[in-house]
């Protein structure tokens, strides 16, 4: 079996009916989607409204002038725009396009918020899922083929990613990329950031241990793109729950010693990395015995 | 065309047209990215706070500085309601400080503060020094007072309008 063969089938293979636990567990997956896109579409409308200039325009804000969104309502009706579309597309009412036009107007929503200079990339993730979601839903009718291609394409995006930021960072240093002391210099970077914003700033244990010592900051490093590196594992069922659980490490890793969180992230890799439908599969007789005889609780 | 065909085929048809996105627009369309974030390791940056400084003398509020010798007192974004992310974005990539531009940041921060209060704009360098060191320097950039803000007149003009 060559390689791609082995993509596509870890990435798009499956059954070919769905089970009452993955028709479940699809629909937490798409909830979450539904949660964080209404959230950010609200997040990111409400702090558009102090925005009235523009300084790095992104994404379709590079061809037109967004600044229509600014000095007025507009976000917030395109909040309220996004909330009621993406609710009827997640109770599947209206054509299967929705989710499309929702994508496009939750890009409109990211590109107004952030023309200030931040290019933020916590909500990532979400609005890829989101993409699977809009893909997915207008290519395919059947059930089981939306369920399989909308969680191969997400997880083929987040392998992708992973690689190509591993990638980005070869490419942008070389090697020498993992030298500790850029690791102080991102610290130093970060910290003011935290001191502006709460009006103090202390250094975790992790910061202290690569403050302390050249060779832990360079290993705290190799360990955060080596893991991005082999991001495309993710790809292969059989090592996809392992790969997800070094991510979410080295996210978490990220978050003590940059102080930069990626809470969504971590949340959807945990979501879609793990095989819950099987997992509840096996163990439903044990889960469900326990309420039925509490006696089989270990105690 | 089988169901995996299809899905390989819509998968290559994405990914080209990420691929274009992300290749035309210095690697980031929302949410498409190669997360070039931190790929640029060992450079030096800049970065932006504020500080109170109605009670700070004339005499001080200009100097560079360090942390352990800031002025006046601490004024946190995340309590005046503002993205200290996009604050200090705003601050360290403007490169022409017109009247818009100082109009929208004090818009950003809130006016209504500067009625009884001066601010200083900070700008924040950070830098490898030799092998084992970083240092960061305070710079006061911009004061905002009620109805009036002021230039670091220690700085020539055309470090507030470059090209």
């Amino acid at each position: 079996m060559n390689i791609a063969h082995l993509i596509k089938e870890n990435l798009y293979g499956g059954n070919d009916e769905l089970s009452s636990a993955q028709v479940v567990y699809f629909k937490i997956f798409e909830f979450f989607v539904l949660y964080n896109v209404i959230q950010l579409s609200w997040y990111w409308g409400l702090y558009t409204l102090k925005i009235t200039d523009i300084v790095l325009p992104l994404g379709i804000a590079t061809i037109i002038d967004i600044s229509f969104m600014h000095g007025n309502n507009l976000p917030l009706i395109n909040a309220g725009l996004i909330s009621i579309l993406t609710v009827l597309a997640f109770f599947r009412k209206g054509p299967s396009w929705i989710y499309m036009v929702v994508f496009v107007l939750l890009h409109f929503q990211y590109v107004a918020r952030f023309s200030i200079g931040e290019i933020p990339h916590s909500a990532n993730l979400p609005g890829m899922a989101l993409f699977s979601f809009a893909v997915g839903l207008i290519v395919f009718k059947e059930s089981v083929h939306r369920y399989r291609f909308i969680l191969g394409f997400t997880i083929f995006y987040i392998g992708l990613g992973y690689f190509s930021a591993s990638m980005s960072k070869l490419i942008g240093t070389g090697p020498t990329w993992v030298d500790g002391r850029h690791l102080w210099l991102w610290i130093a970077e970060k910290g003011t950031d935290i001191l502006s914003r709460e009006g103090t700033f202390d250094y975790t244990i992790v910061q202290n241990i690569a403050l302390n010592s050249i060779p832990a900051a360079t290993l705290m490093l190799f360990v955060g793109i080596f893991t991005e590196f082999i991001g495309p594992l993710i790809w292969f069922r059989k090592t996809r729950p392992y790969i997800t659980l070094a991510l979410v490490g080295m996210h978490f890793g990220v978050m003590m010693s940059m102080n930069i969180r990626f809470d969504a992230f971590m949340m959807e890799l945990l979501l879609i990395g793990m095989p819950w439908p099987e997992w509840y599969e096996r163990y439903k007789s044990t889960i469900t015995g326990w309420f039925t005889d509490p006696n089989k609780i270990p105690v | 065309m089988n169901f995996i065909q299809k899905s390989i085929r819509v998968t290559l048809i994405s990914f080209l047209i990420y691929g274009a996105l992300v290749a035309t627009h210095e690697g980031e369309y929302w949410p498409f990215s190669i997360y070039p974030m931190f790929s640029q390791a060992g450079n030096p940056w800049t970065r932006a706070l504020v500080r109170d400084i109605t009670y700070v003398p004339d005499s001080l509020i200009w100097e560079t500085t360090d942390l352990s010798s800031l002025q006046g007192e601490p004024v946190s974004m995340r309590k005046i309601g503002v993205d200290q992310i996009d604050y200090s974005n705003f601050v360290s990539k403007t490169k022409s400080w017109n009247e818009e531009r100082i109009a929208a940041l004090r818009t950003m921060l809130g006016e209504d503060y500067f009625v009884s209060s001066d601010w200083m704009i900070y700008k924040v360098k950070g830098k490898l020094i030799g092998n084992d060191s970083v240092s960061v320097a305070y710079i006061p950039y911009l004061m905002f007072s009620h109805d009036s803000t002021s230039f670091n007149p220690n700085f020539e003009r055309s470090e507030y309008f470059q090209q």
